[in-house]
C-alpha cells in the first residue's frame, strides 16, 4: 500500500483544468440557438410547396394541370424572399391564389423569425463573451515571447502597463471591469496586449490567461480587492511554484497570509509612504536619489521638495494608512497627535476623537505648535478641506496629504502639498523598479545605509555625467556569454574605472556611473574606479545610451577591449593581425593571457 | 430515483427519435421497388424524405457529444445524397428532353439508396444511445 503524501507538499506542478466552454467552437452555440427557427422555416417551406403541388391549376386552354415540385419550389423561393417573378408556369386559379396568399404571410414570418434569431444570437452577451474568450485564448497561446500576467488594470495597472510597454515588455491583462479592458484598445501601446474581462479569483481564468504558459515570467496582482490579490498570489504559488509574484495590498493581515504561499513580493503603498517620509526626514539626498531612480528614462531630477520638519505631527484619519504612518513616525521618536471620527484605539494623550473639519477639534490639536500635518482620510474632498483649514491656522506647517482618485490630481497640485501620497502611483513606481531592473531595487534597498553624504555625492556624479535628465539604467554581467572579450583580462585584474574608458579615446571616460557591483550575493554600492572586477560580476550602471553601446562594444569585441584596457591598437582582421604580429590578448591560445595592462 | 428519472418520457427524445426514424422509413419507401421503373417511385415520397431529413439534421445541431457528432455527420451524408437525387430528378423532368427514362429513374433511386444507408446508420446510433442510456 502507498503511504499517504505528506501534507503541505505543494512544490509540484499542478495543472488547472480548462473549462469545457473555453475550447468549444462558438459555431455550436449559434447552431444550437438556430435549431428552432430553422425547423420552422423548413416546415413552412415544405407545407407551402406541397400545397402548391396538390392544388389543381389550369393552363391557357383551360385544361387541368398541376404545378410540379420543381416549379412549386422555384415559385415559393422567390415569393418567400419577396422577389416575385409572377405566376408560373400558367396564371394561377383562384384556389391557388388563396393558398399562395396564406403561404406568403407564413414564409415572411418564418424568415423574420430566423434572421431575427440569428442577429439576436450574434449580439448576445454570452455569445460575444465566448468569441472574446476564444480570441484571447488563441492570442495567449500564440505568444512566443516572455510575458507578464497582470491581474487588475485600474490606475496602478495602467501606469505600470504603459511604463513596461515602452520598455518592450509583453503583458497579458485580466480585469473584472470592461472599461479597464477597453483602455487596452483606446490608449496607445507599442505592442498588442491581450485583455480579458473575467474574475481572477477563478483559477481557470488565470489558466486561460497563460499562467501555465512556458513564457509566463511573472504574475502581478494589482486589483483593488485585497482578497482577490491574495487568491491570485495563492493560485500562482500552487500552480507554478517559484514563479515570481508581485501583489499589492494595503492590509498587513493579507500581507501575512500572502507570505504563507511561496515568497511573493508584497507591495504596500501605505507602508512605503511612512518609510519615505522618514528617509526624507533624515536623509534628504538619499530620498532624492531614490525618487529619481524609480522614474523612467529621461525624467528630470525631481525638485528637492521642502524637507519634512522634526517636531510634533498631526495625522487626520486613523485608518490603515493613518495607523501605519503614526507607527512609523512614532518609531522615529516624533510626537504624533491623531484625529479621527471614531478612534478604535485607546483614547490617550495625542488621540483626539472628533470631526477634524470642526474648528474646535482642530484647535484642540494645537496646530500652531505643530511641525507637520497629514490629511490621510480616504475622501479627497475631506483631505483638501483639512489642508486648507490647517494652512489657515498655521501657514508654516509641513503639509502631507493622500490623494485617492487620479481625477483630483489638479486640485492637489493647486494646493501645493509638500508631500503627496498617491497610492496607485507609488505602487506602480515600486513594481516598475522591481520589474524593469531587479538589481536597481536591491540598490535602492541598501542605498540608505551609506548615508546622506554618499547619496549627495552620487547625485552630483550622476548629474555630471548624465546631465539633468535620468540616463538609461542597465545591468551588465561580466560572464563568458555576455562579456567574451573581457575574459582574458578579468583573470589578471581589471578595475571598474578601466572598463569605463571610451573606445574612441581611452584617456576620456564614458558618461556612465557604476551604481552597484554584485558578486556571489555580496554587493558593493557605488564602486570606486579602482575596485577590481572578476568574472561573473554583475554591475549596475546609469548613464547616457551611447555609453551603454560603447561599453557593450568593449566587453564583446576583443580588438576594442585590447585598446580600452591596454592602449594597444590591434588590427581587426585575422590576416592583418598575422602580418603585423599584433594579435589580441584573448586570441593567443598558447600565450598565457596573464598580461597586465601596458599602461603605467 | 435514477430509474424513475430514466423512465420518464422526454418529449425532446420522442421528437428526435420520431424524425430520425421517419426519415429512414420515408427514404426506404421511396427506394423500394424496381430500380428503373418510374411508376414505382413516388415523387411526393422523395419530397417528404428530403424535408424530414433536413429537419432531422437541424435537430442534431449543437450536440457536442461524440455520438451527437456522428449523428450529425450521418444526417449530412443523407442530405447530400437526397439533394443529389432531387437534382437528378429535376434534370430529368425539366432540362432533359427525354424525361424520366429508366436510366434517370435508376440514378435517382440509387442515390436515395445511398441516403437510406446513412439513415440506417442514424437509426442504429439512436438505438445504441437509447440502450446505453437505460443501463446507466
Amino acid at each position: 500500500m502507498r503511504r499517504p503524501v505528506p501534507r503541505g507538499r505543494f512544490h509540484r506542478h499542478t495543472a488547472i483544468a480548462r473549462p469545457a466552454e473555453g475550447a468549444s467552437p462558438t459555431v455550436f452555440l449559434v447552431l444550437r440557438r438556430m435549431r428552432a427557427p430553422l425547423i420552422v422555416l423548413i416546415l413552412i417551406f415544405a407545407i407551402s410547396v406541397l400545397g402548391l403541388t396538390l392544388i389543381p391549376g389550369q393552363d391557357a386552354d383551360g385544361n387541368p394541370v398541376r404545378v410540379g415540385f420543381f416549379d412549386a419550389f422555384y415559385f415559393m423561393s422567390y415569393t418567400a424572399t419577396t422577389i416575385g417573378y409572377g405566376e408560373i408556369p400558367h396564371p394561377f386559379t383562384g384556389a391557388q391564389r388563396l393558398w399562395v396568399t396564406a403561404t406568403i404571410y407564413l414564409t415572411v414570418i418564418g424568415w423574420a423569425y430566423a434572421i431575427g434569431s440569428l442577429l439576436a444570437t450574434l449580439r448576445d452577451r454570452a455569445f460575444r463573451e465566448a468569441i472574446a474568450l476564444r480570441r484571447f485564448t488563441g492570442t495567449v497561446k500564440r505568444l512566443r515571447e516572455p510575458f507578464l500576467l497582470v491581474v487588475g488594470y485600474g490606475q496602478t495597472g495602467q501606469l505600470l502597463g504603459h511604463a513596461l510597454d515602452s520598455l518592450g515588455r509583453r503583458m497579458v491583462v485580466i480585469d473584472r471591469s470592461p472599461e479597464h479592458i477597453d483602455t487596452l484598445d483606446i490608449d496607445p501601446y507599442y505592442s498588442d496586449i491581450p485583455g480579458l474581462v473575467a474574475d481572477a479569483r477563478n483559477p481557470h481564468t488565470l489558466g486561460v490567461a497563460g499562467l501555465e504558459h512556458p513564457g509566463c515570467e511573472g504574475v502581478v496582482a494589482l486589483t483593488d480587492d485585497d482578497e482577490a490579490n491574495l487568491v491570485v498570489a495563492m493560485t500562482a504559488a500552487l500552480v507554478r511554484p517559484g514563479l515570481p509574484v508581485i501583489a499589492r495590498t494595503v492590509s498587513p493581515a493579507i500581507e501575512h497570509r500572502m507570505r504563507a504561499f511561496g515568497s511573493p513580493t508584497v507591495v504596500n503603498p501605505f507602508d512605503r509612504y511612512g518609510d519615505h517620509l522618514r528617509l526624507a526626514l533624515h536623509q534628504p539626498s538619499s530620498y532624492l536619489l531614490m525618487s529619481w531612480l524609480v522614474h523612467e528614462e529621461g525624467a528630470e531630477m525631481p525638485q528637492p521638495s521642502r524637507p519634512p520638519a522634526a517636531g510634533r505631527w498631526i495625522v487626520c484619519g486613523f485608518g490603515r494608512f493613518g495607523h501605519k504612518l503614526t507607527e512609523d513616525l512614532r518609531a522615529d521618536g516624533l510626537e504624533v497627535t491623531v484625529i479621527d471620527l471614531r478612534l478604535d484605539a485607546e483614547p490617550g494623550p495625542g488621540m483626539i476623537e472628533g470631526d477634524a473639519s470642526e474648528p474646535s477639534v482642530l484647535a484642540e490639536a494645537d496646530l500652531a505648535g505643530a511641525a507637520g500635518f497629514v490629511a490621510g482620510t480616504d475622501n479627497d474632498a475631506t483631505n483638501l478641506s483639512l489642508v486648507a483649514a490647517a494652512r489657515k491656522a498655521n501657514p508654516s506647517l509641513f503639509i502631507g496629504a493622500r490623494q485617492n482618485r487620479p481625477a483630483n490630481a489638479p486640485l492637489f497640485a493647486a494646493m501645493e502639498i509638500d508631500w503627496l501620497l498617491v497610492p496607485s502611483e507609488m505602487a506602480a513606481r515600486e513594481i516598475y523598479a522591481r520589474l524593469s531592473t531587479p538589481m536597481l531595487w536591491r540598490f535602492l534597498q541598501e542605498m540608505p545605509e551609506l548615508g546622506d553624504d554618499w547619496a549627495a555625492d552620487t547625485l552630483d556624479r550622476m548629474q555630471a555625467y548624465c546631465g539633468a535628465k535620468l540616463g538609461a539604467l542597465w545591468k551588465m554581467t561580466l560572464s563568458e556569454r555576455e562579456a567574451p572579450a573581457l575574459q582574458p583580462w578579468l583573470r589578471s585584474g581589471v578595475a571598474v574605472g578601466d572598463l569605463l574608458r571610451s573606445p574612441r579615446n581611452r584617456q576620456k571616460r564614458l558618461d556612465a556611473v557604476p551604481l552597484m557591483l554584485a558578486r556571489d550575493g555580496e554587493t558593493i554600492l557605488g564602486p570606486a574606479d579602482d575596485v577590481p572586477v572578476r568574472p561573473g560580476d554583475e554591475v549596475l550602471f546609469v548613464g547616457r545610451p551611447y555609453s551603454r553601446r560603447a561599453l557593450i562594444d568593449t566587453v564583446t569585441n576583443r580588438v576594442v577591449a585590447e585598446y580600452v584596457l591596454s592602449g594597444r591598437e590591434v588590427p581587426a582582421g585575422w590576416v592583418w593581425q598575422r602580418v603585423t604580429g599584433k594579435i589580441p590578448t584573448g586570441s593567443q591560445s598558447t600565450d598565457s593571457p596573464g598580461r597586465s595592462s601596458d599602461d603605467p | 430515483m435514477c430509474r424513475d428519472e430514466a423512465q420518464l418520457m422526454s418529449l425532446e427524445k420522442v421528437i428526435f427519435g420520431f424524425f430520425v426514424l421517419l426519415a429512414a422509413t420515408l427514404n426506404f419507401g421511396f427506394f423500394i421497388g424496381d430500380i428503373s421503373n418510374p411508376a414505382l417511385h413516388n415523387e411526393y415520397e422523395l419530397f417528404a424524405a428530403v424535408v424530414v431529413n433536413l429537419i432531422a439534421t437541424v435537430l442534431k445541431f449543437g450536440d457536442r457529444t461524440q455520438i451527437g457528432a456522428v449523428h450529425l455527420a450521418t444526417s449530412l451524408v443523407a442530405d447530400l445524397q437526397l439533394i443529389a437525387a432531387t437534382l437528378t430528378w429535376v434534370y430529368a423532368t425539366q432540362i432533359s428532353t427525354a424525361g424520366m427514362t429508366p436510366e434517370a429513374t435508376a440514378s435517382v433511386v440509387s442515390l436515395s439508396g445511398g441516403a437510406l444507408l446513412a439513415n440506417l446508420v442514424s437509426v442504429a446510433l439512436l438505438v445504441i444511445e437509447t440502450t446505453t442510456f437505460q443501463r446507466r
